[in-house]
């Protein structure tokens, strides 16, 4: 064969091979174009009534990230519902906590998951339900759960969307979830240093932790989240803003710029850098939940501040330098509500459950099925009794709730004063800024006033844009 | 001469087995080509698709969480990538982290080499062991180093306590969480470059230096002449290899600083995690991506043609 015709052949099959996969490129896209219904998002509606449920074998699966109450849910559910379903295991699984929201929203791209019912932050919604991943759940809502048992604030902001008012639940508002667990920030002080009545505003908390620092060396005043990663810087400046009588945003508008860097917000982020930073141990510019806990438990710090759902480890004589059992710790730890200043709210946490538009149509109806028992009113109450936060007023002002944890009446007295913040698809994005420059102030990386411009006009071109960009 | 034995039988001729039996359209290079078909299919089906995919998605808006098809763009997501200040911003972290790392650990894995080199007793444990910290994954290596690096619960300020020295943000002071990012890298791949150099080190022919010692050649003559120009080609590959993985660090990155404080240790990977997971603009980090690669394969060709002309020379 002339040596000429073997090279156009082997370029012939090059570009025959070539021409396949662009092919095959070209069909890949395609099913892109077929979304075409579900652009509108929204997500598929769930039936008003529980399906008929299966009697074959289900694993009911959970996607969660890894902290106490997860395995408490685990063991909960398989204690009491498998008595309801004993065809029914429940799993929990776990990612850490970083990788939370990357790990369901990848298996949403793939458009199949491995969980049934993911928990999503409160602020998750919007992008799942934009994106249309979740179940609707308003008829199933409307037909099988008690909404005024609820403070109105916790249905909306576990499920409602789009997002509602501070305090607030739209009645014709779509669902999208229910409570699993709720939680918010507490306020641990050590009442042997400092005594037993907490400060009763932030600006004392700050005085009185100067002191005991003051007069207890080697003890620092304050330990609180700092970290770049999931919310934690941004959550802690969220929460001085709020104190302060500052505002996130303008909801109606999705006003960011000139409301979050305001005169309050400046002045919050103020206290934040300038009295509270200098009051935190050194290096501790990267700490989360679990390094606030050691702290405290090593008795290292005057006052902490951490989520309720992850301090359950503080009274445990393992875990902890402060006494040989609960009772020894529980004498040197005081646990109260976030003391307010010019304003009084306090940091929304806790979860929804949701159903994954992607799970098998029986585990859809076993996951609703769950649901349904689980925001119960006896279930509720023996969610809190297993250690649980639980959402219905009935269960709140339980017993069972109230006397299962010291912390726990912290929780019922802050439930009015919750507030959230930003449930949009942008959420991701929008954290991300405010983190960054949260921790690049806290750790002098950043000048406190430009961070807070910086975070007002960067998270307003994302909203301005609202979704693509790079920032 | 003895006659010829009549009782042995002659030999039957030799005759090649038959052959299989083949198809006739099946000539040898045809057969070749069936045997490396399913590797090359998985090599298409893995490499060649996915980055044919990312350049396709590249030129559109497309964003994997988002039931919206994807709408061509052109080279907006490029352009944006190339205009953006925050990608610059992470480009010179990324520049600073490569420079640092990858020159410590070729200074420190030769030093170690070297040394080794010319120890002849306990040289292969002493090898082994330096060689550890190159087997474990990097996530391992991240989490125990930022136990290790903690301000206040860690063991180095704890010992450095010990020996009455104050104590030192590692991983949240600006100046210092890069440089903690460099220490640990070069704790991990140090091993690397040691042993692509003694390996070098190794193949020196001994009569050089005998050829030296006799004209009284002085050690650093002998270093300078004879050990450096023999071992630097294979050392400058071990460097390239080094510096296309420390541009693409994320891992370390990730588990150790989460690109803080504030985003003074994103690296451009970190950055493209971010725009990839955080976002979903999955069209822009596959711009993102391959913008990467070709930076990487350009600068690689240079190295290469280096390393050519090095050879010729």
């Amino acid at each position: 064969m002339h040596p000429g015709t073997k090279r156009w052949r082997r370029k012939a099959a090059t570009a025959a091979t070539l021409a396949a996969l662009a092919a095959a490129v070209a069909a890949c896209g395609s099913d892109d174009d077929s979304g075409g219904d579900a652009a509108a998002g929204g997500g598929e509606a769930a039936p008003g009534a529980v399906p008929a449920l299966s009697d074959k074998p289900i694993e009911l699966s959970f996607l969660w990230f890894e902290w106490p109450p997860a395995q408490a849910l685990e063991d909960f559910a398989n204690e009491h519902y498998t008595k309801e379903r004993p065809n029914v295991t429940v799993k929990v699984n776990t990612v850490p906590n970083p990788n939370w929201h990357d790990a369901i929203f990848t298996q949403f791209a793939a458009r199949k998951t491995d969980f049934d019912i993911p928990i999503l932050d409160s602020q998750h919604i919007g992008e799942a339900v934009t994106n249309g991943n979740i179940l609707d759940l308003t008829d199933f809502v409307n037909e099988n759960i008690d909404t005024d048992a609820y403070d109105p604030y916790l249905l909306a902001a576990y499920g409602q969307y789009p997002q509602a008012e501070t305090g607030q639940r739209d009645p014709d508002a779509k669902m999208y979830g229910l409570p699993l667990l709720g939680d918010t920030w507490t306020m641990v002080w050590r009442k042997d240093l400092m005594g037993d009545e907490p400060p009763a505003t932030w600006d004392d908390m700050i005085a009185a932790a100067q002191k005991c620092q003051d007069e207890n060396p080697g003890m620092s005043g304050l330990a609180f989240h700092q970290a770049n990663g999931s919310d934690a810087a941004a959550v802690t400046y969220n929460t001085v803003n709020g104190v302060y009588g500052g505002e996130l945003w303008t909801a109606a508008d999705k006003q960011i710029e000139g409301v979050i860097n305001n005169e309050a917000g400046q002045k919050a982020m103020d206290v934040l850098v300038n009295q509270m930073k200098p009051l935190a141990p050194k290096g501790s510019g990267n700490w989360f939940i679990d390094e606030v806990n050691a702290a405290i438990g090593q008795g290292k710090v005057c006052v902490g501040f951490n989520w309720i759902a992850a301090i359950g480890g503080l009274l445990d004589p393992e875990q902890s330098q402060l006494g040989k059992t609960p009772e020894a710790i529980e004498k040197k730890l005081g646990f109260a509500a976030l003391p307010g200043q010019d304003a009084d709210v306090v940091p929304l946490g806790g979860m929804g459950m949701h159903v994954s538009k992607y799970a098998p149509s029986d585990d859809q109806a076993e996951a609703l099925n769950f649901i349904k028992w689980f925001e119960q009113p006896e279930v509720q109450k023996m969610w809190a009794a297993a250690g649980g936060v639980p959402a219905r007023t009935d269960a709140l002002e339980s017993p069972e709730f109230l006397e299962a944890n010291p912390w726990n009446k912290v929780y019922a007295e802050s439930v009015p004063r919750l507030r959230d913040m930003w449930n949009v698809p942008e959420y991701a994005k929008l954290i991300d800024i405010e983190n960054t420059n949260v921790n690049a102030a806290l750790n002098g990386a950043k000048d406190p006033e430009q961070a807070l411009n910086d975070i007002a006009a960067e998270q307003q071109k994302v909203l301005d844009a609202s979704g693509g960009g790079l920032e | 001469m003895a006659a010829p034995d009549s009782s042995i039988t002659p030999a039957a001729p030799l005759v090649a087995p038959p052959a299989a039996r083949r198809l006739r359209w099946l000539g040898d290079r045809g057969l070749a080509g069936l045997f490396v078909s399913p590797a090359l299919a998985l090599l298409l089906f893995l490499s060649v698709f996915p980055l044919l995919w990312a350049l396709y998605l590249s030129f559109t808006d497309y964003s994997a969480t988002r039931d919206t098809p994807a709408q061509w763009v052109g080279l907006d997501n490029y352009l944006d990538i190339l205009k953006s200040s925050a990608v610059h911003d992470r480009a010179i972290t990324t520049l600073v982290y490569v420079v640092g790392a990858v020159g410590l650990q070729t200074v420190l894995g030769f030093s170690i080499a070297y040394l080794i080199s010319r120890r002849v007793r306990g040289r292969g444990l002493m090898t082994t062991l330096f060689l550890t910290p190159m087997m474990l994954s990097p996530v391992v290596v991240g989490l125990f180093w930022k136990f290790m690096l903690d301000t206040q619960f860690g063991v180095i300020n704890s010992l450095l306590g010990s020996l009455g020295f104050g104590q030192v943000e590692w991983l949240t002071n600006q100046r210092l969480a890069l440089l903690s990012l460099v220490i640990v890298d070069t704790w991990q791949w140090t091993p690397f470059i040691m042993l692509i150099a003694l390996a070098g080190l190794t193949a020196v022919p001994r009569y050089l230096y005998e050829a030296a010692s006799i004209d009284r050649a002085s050690e650093w003559f002998r270093f300078r002449h004879i050990t450096l120009p023999l071992v630097w080609p294979l050392l400058l590959i071990a460097i390239l290899f080094r510096a296309i993985e420390a541009f693409r660090l994320f891992d370390l990155v990730y588990i150790l600083t989460q690109g803080g404080p504030g985003v003074s240790t994103e690296t451009l990977s970190f950055h493209v995690y971010k725009v990839a997971f955080l976002g979903f603009d999955t069209g822009l980090a596959s711009a993102y991506g391959i913008l990467m690669v070709i930076v990487v394969i350009i600068l690689a060709q240079f190295y290469l043609r280096y390393l050519d002309r090095l050879r010729e020379g």
